[in-house]
């Protein structure tokens, strides 16, 4: 029965591939982009069909004003491209972009194609121009080290726009137990997140508040965007930089 | 081996299934208008209508939560009251108030539910069993809210504030089924401690609280009895939807805002 037998084969290999982590190519982290486009995203929810060009949108650009959390917490970006229902009467009212973006706190909503120009690269020159100033390097992602350039003041984004509500001082740093033998655990740091986040950004929607109660935090889930790879992914530093979470990691610890 | 086969395809399903059985990620949250609304269909499709979309915010704008939920009756679970249209027609539930005599503000209230229906009917029927325009829902919310104190959740209404600054008033009273009662002296804030070392004490207001709910929303049901320390209860349990989760992330500001809790500087 080679037909049926095919099926068998075919739904074992979809069993080892879709639950076990391919653990060849576990690592094999996709490329990086440019520093200068790393974090751009192209909002494409109604734009093209409404027969304007995406949105082009730069993190580096907006976090050197404004913390994540301004945008994701009190603006109510979602944390997934073109899921939020930003639309041009929202931007008009003040919401969304337009909270900011009105023609007093940044360039109002006449300059069109300043945003809707469809390229991911824009603005690249701004970003030459970001390098100049005296802020802490590093090899990954945008190839800057925000957390310590908030701290020695190279950049000062605002944390609050309209509400001044304080979010509850909490800065304990975890030491989070890695899934393998030999991988030394992943070190937390609560204080470098709530620099720049709400709690509620991640509580309790991606992370329970008590160690170990999240369920499926794990190494392969946080490679495929969940948990941490929510935005160390996409906008925080990549997780090529795995020193930076796990300290202790060596050449040999990766060696199997 | 078709069974065989059958087996196997099944392993495999369920085995997909646990794998994709997703946490870390966020949820999408409501929009503003849309916070706190609640989909009742209990009965409405056999009927062949669409289901309600219940508008939290346009009523409490009106009424005390304490006027629904204790008065009239509704359950604090969306679609556990299972109202019916012959209970609105007697005057039970929604048709509390939308019975066609009631006034508010001076302003005739719509009548709930009818037998026969006409094209008139439709048009009335359609406010509650919502079909359609969601656009004109959202403009009437924010025509009300722009004026409001803006919080950062939720409706992004601080209702609190709004309260205390009489920009709404609340009804609390409706003849006929409310009853009079005797004032009770209103506690004191008083903190709570956090089981995490690090957070902030939550203070809780009593007096904000009693505003909106009187005593009977939350005792003796979901805070046992009434002396501090009997109810054992953890944040992990608040945000499965239980104690202060019954409200707080449905209707009341979402959890979300720790430190409209937690608020006692740490020492």
């Amino acid at each position: 029965m080679p037909y049926q037998a095919r099926i068998i084969g075919i739904l074992l290999l979809g069993l080892a591939g879709g639950v076990l982590p391919a653990s060849a190519e576990f690592f094999n982290l996709a490329p990086q982009p440019p520093a200068a486009k790393y974090g751009n995203i192209l909002i494409d929810r109604l734009a093209t069909k409404s027969g304007v060009k995406p949105v082009a949108f730069s993190h580096w650009l907006h976090r050197q004003k404004y913390t994540c959390r301004v945008c994701h917490s009190e603006l109510e970006f979602n944390m997934k491209t073109s899921t939020t229902e930003i639309t041009e009467s929202a931007n008009l009212a003040g919401r969304y972009c337009g909270a900011c973006h009105n023609g007093k706190i940044a360039f109002g909503q006449d300059r069109c194609i300043t945003c809707h120009n469809g390229e991911i690269g824009h603005g690249e020159e701004k970003f030459a121009k970001l390098l100049l100033r005296p802020l802490v390097r590093t090899e990954y992602g945008d190839g800057i080290d925000w957390v310590a350039s908030l701290r020695n003041g190279a950049v000062a984004p605002q944390s609050f726009l309209k509400s001044q509500a304080k979010e509850p001082p909490f800065g304990r740093e975890l030491s989070l137990e890695a899934e393998w033998v030999k991988f030394p655990p992943a070190v937390f740091p609560h204080k470098a997140h709530t620099d720049w986040l709400a709690c509620s950004n991640c509580h309790p929607d991606i992370f329970n508040i008590k160690k170990k109660t999240t369920r499926h935090f794990s190494m392969p889930l946080i490679l495929k965007g969940e948990f941490c790879g929510v935005c160390h992914v996409t906008v925080a530093f990549p997780m090529n930089d795995c020193k930076r979470c796990h300290p202790a990691m060596t050449p040999d610890s990766v060696k199997r | 081996m078709k069974r065989l086969v059958l087996w196997i395809s099944l392993i495999v399903l369920v085995c997909a299934g646990i794998a994709s059985a997703q946490g870390g990620v966020k949820k999408k949250r409501p929009p503003g208008y849309e916070y706190g609304n609640v989909t009742i269909n209990n009965f409405s499709a056999n009927a062949g209508l669409a289901p309600v979309v219940f508008q939290h915010w346009s009523h409490r704008s009106r009424f005390t939560c304490r006027v629904c939920h204790v008065d009239i009756g509704f359950a604090m679970k969306a679609g556990a009251t299972r109202v019916r249209a012959a209970d609105n027609m007697k005057g039970y539930y929604c048709g509390t108030c939308h019975n066609g005599s009631m006034q508010f503000n001076k302003e005739k209230v719509f009548e709930a539910c009818s037998k026969v229906s006409s094209s008139v009917d439709q048009k009335r029927c359609n406010k509650c069993h919502f079909v359609g325009d969601t656009g004109k829902r959202e403009e009437e919310f924010y025509k009300f809210a722009d004026d409001l104190p803006k919080e950062r959740f939720g409706n992004g209404i601080d209702w609190e504030k709004a309260e205390e600054e009489g920009l709404v008033k609340p009804v609390d009273f409706i003849k006929g089924v409310s009853v009079k009662r005797p004032p009770l002296p209103v506690q004191k804030d008083f903190a709570l401690a956090a089981k995490v070392e690090g957070m902030p004490e939550i203070i809780f207001s009593h007096k904000k609280h009693t505003v909106w709910n009187g005593c009977e929303v939350c005792h003796p049901e979901i805070f046992i009895g009434i002396k501090k320390g009997s109810t054992k209860y953890s944040m992990i349990e608040i945000f499965e939807g239980k104690y202060c989760g019954v409200c707080h992330d449905k209707v009341a500001f979402p959890q979300m805002g720790c430190q409209r809790c937690h608020t006692k500087p740490v020492s």
